[in-house]
């Protein structure tokens, strides 16, 4: 009996784990403001959350062929979203027409000697440079 | 042995009932959306909350083939990622051939500013973004 308890209050800590990941990710989807930043939000609930909600599903199943094949899915998963990601970023990265207002921010040259100001203000100057050089 | 079985009961009918909200709130994301994009990603997140949805499913009704549901409903919605990216990167392209066509000698002057940039710049040690590489900007720190 207490074996059975033991392991139900695994099965619900694994399954709300994954449950708040998937809350964190909908609100993080619905909180970023632009498309490359909701992906990192919703690959989070990609990865760990479906991780964390299969797992408890497994805890409640024990050793059987449900889990393996829950297993399986998490597998399939986790090699099939970070290839829907890069597909996605891809198509946004392709057809965002705004995209340099992100900043990229590049190890090199100048790293270290001038912090966040100089940073914001290269991508001001470089922004008004480049829109002089298109015309 | 009953209280054990009520709460299996309550935390799969619990999980359900959240995961149920929150496919509601993704596909509203999925409508507001402003990008094609936003909206892609809210249908793909949308997909993994159904597919855990049905793999709690299979737990609580104990049907064992919702599990083989939960999988083949993985692989197509991937699928369907992947094809619908691929379709809207082939609509972008072709609504710019047709504008490149209106405006060529724009167009035209554009790419070889990029290409000195790129050739003579700082282009070597800089990261194409676009394709066209029209917004290429880095920012060093």
């Amino acid at each position: 009996m207490t074996a059975e308890w033991i392991r139900f209050v695994a099965a619900a800590g694994l399954c709300l784990l994954g449950l708040a990941f998937e809350v964190m990710a909908v609100f993080g989807v619905n909180r970023f403001g632009r498309a490359l930043n909701r992906m990192h939000a919703a690959a989070m609930g990609d990865t760990l959350g479906i991780l964390f909600m299969l797992l408890g599903l497994m805890v409640i199943r024990g050793f059987s062929m449900d889990s393996l094949k829950l297993f399986l899915v998490v597998a399939f998963f986790w090699t099939a979203s970070p290839v829907s990601g890069h597909m996605i970023s891809r198509l946004e990265a392709m057809t965002d027409e705004e995209l340099g207002e992100l900043t990229v921010i590049r190890k090199g040259r100048k790293a270290g000697k001038d912090g966040a100001e100089g940073a914001g203000k290269e991508i001001e100057s470089r922004k008004g440079s480049d829109e002089n050089e298109v015309i | 042995m009953e209280a054990l079985r009520m709460a299996y009961e309550w935390l799969l009918t619990g999980s359900l009932i959240i995961l149920a909200v929150l496919i509601i709130i993704s596909m509203i994301r999925s409508v507001l959306g402003p990008r094609i994009a936003d909206r892609i990603i809210a249908v793909n997140m949308t997909g993994t909350m159904v597919i855990m949805m049905v793999a709690v499913l299979s737990v609580y009704l104990e049907e064992n083939y919702l599990v083989d549901v939960c999988l083949i409903y993985a692989m197509i919605s991937f699928l369907g990622v992947v094809v619908l990216c691929k379709v809207y990167t082939g609509v972008y392209l072709q609504r710019k051939n047709r504008k490149a066509d209106l405006g060529a000698v724009e167009d035209n002057l554009r790419e070889q500013m990029t290409e000195s940039r790129e050739t003579f710049g700082n282009g070597a040690e800089g990261r194409k973004i676009s394709e066209n590489g029209k917004h290429v900007r880095e920012v060093t720190g």
